[in-house]
């Protein structure tokens, strides 16, 4: 084998490997997912903070005409790996959100859990959703206020 | 060279320098050509007079080179002179052989990237049959998506509602949790 066969031969062996190594941590993120969570209470003058533009919309509409107050408390992106519970940090409580498979390209299978401030599970879900669209888990409070964990992943 | 062609009555016998003149190419060729057929002696002293030249030439061209030879040869000892001596080692060993090969080595790099750039453009999907090229899933158009659906929930203390919204972001679906405790309904 000549030397400038070998020198190329070498680099590409090197350069394959290197790509080799970047490319299950690539492969093992499979979703990522964007969560709000929010205060809502009813006060004489509608407020809606500014980073809930996303959902802005929707809280303006039924059934959140229960409130016109809206606060973010907590804005996180995850991305999820398949079957591995991942920790949302909460101002208020605990929640863990779990992919379990990616069906027919477009859409996840979720499970969402929420504990509240005395740890005390609020909700147990498994939702199959389209990528893009919502799920917004909404916890009652007393003195008619709302602690509300919104989500979408892509 | 300022080229002399003289054409002039020859006397009957040619005389050498005639000769050496048509040799080389001072007198009109056609007198001479005539006259040489004539005289053997004459066509073999000017052959030979153009075979002294062609020596000459080649002798002076190659002496020419030699002086650009031996010009380059003095550059180079210098430069050489002055380049450092190389560390001996391994480390000076390897340096040194890529110094040698960065040519190929940065050829053999670019192409194995692109291969593997390739690779993992048109790579297959996942298990799941992950998307293709931008990211792990592929976002559908609002109009395309189909309604989520809820596989299981479980609303421990208290009761749960479930309320699907479509507007034009696409679909969302609300989960509403009211504790039992709580006495205020939505």
């Amino acid at each position: 084998m000549s030397q400038r066969l070998f020198a190329t031969w070498v680099a590409a062996v090197a350069a394959s490997l290197v790509l080799g190594a970047a490319h299950p941590a690539r492969a093992d993120v499979t979703t990522e997912c964007e969560f709000f969570e929010i205060s809502a209470k009813a006060g004489p003058k509608a407020a809606i903070d500014g980073e809930l533009k996303p959902v802005e919309r929707k809280l303006k509409k039924a059934p959140f005409l229960t409130w016109n107050q809206f606060k973010l408390l907590s804005h996180s992106k995850r991305p999820l790996d398949k079957k591995k519970p991942e920790a949302i940090s909460l101002k208020v409580g605990t929640a863990t959100a779990t992919l379990i498979e990616i069906v027919d390209k477009s859409k996840v299978r979720l499970t969402v859990t929420m504990e509240d401030d005395k740890g005390k599970q609020v909700v147990n879900n498994t939702t199959t959703v389209e990528a893009g669209d919502y799920v917004m888990f909404v916890h009652e409070l007393a003195g008619n206020e709302g602690h509300l964990l919104s989500l979408t992943c892509k | 060279m300022t080229e002399r062609r003289i054409s002039r009555p020859l006397p009957r016998t040619t005389s050498d320098v005639e000769l050496m003149e048509h040799a080389d190419g001072e007198l009109a060729e056609a007198e001479v050509a005539i006259r040489l057929d004539r005289e053997p002696d004459a066509r073999a002293k000017v052959d030979a007079v153009r075979e002294l030249g062609e020596l000459v030439r080649g002798h002076l061209e190659l002496s020419a080179d030699a002086v650009h030879d031996a010009r380059f040869a003095a550059m180079w000892r210098r430069i050489d002179s002055e380049i450092e001596v190389p560390a001996s080692g391994l480390w000076a060993r390897v340096t040194g052989w890529f110094d040698r090969h960065r040519g190929h080595v940065v050829t053999g790099v670019v192409s194995a990237g692109a291969v593997a750039a390739l690779a993992l453009i048109l790579r297959p999907g996942g298990p799941d049959g992950a998307g293709v090229g931008r990211g792990p899933i592929s976002v559908q158009p609002v109009a395309m998506r189909a309604a989520p659906e809820i596989d299981a929930l479980d609303t421990p203390g208290g009761s749960s509602t479930v309320i699907n919204l479509d507007d034009e972001d696409g679909h969302t679906t609300v989960i509403w949790v009211s504790p039992a405790d709580i006495v205020e309904g939505i």
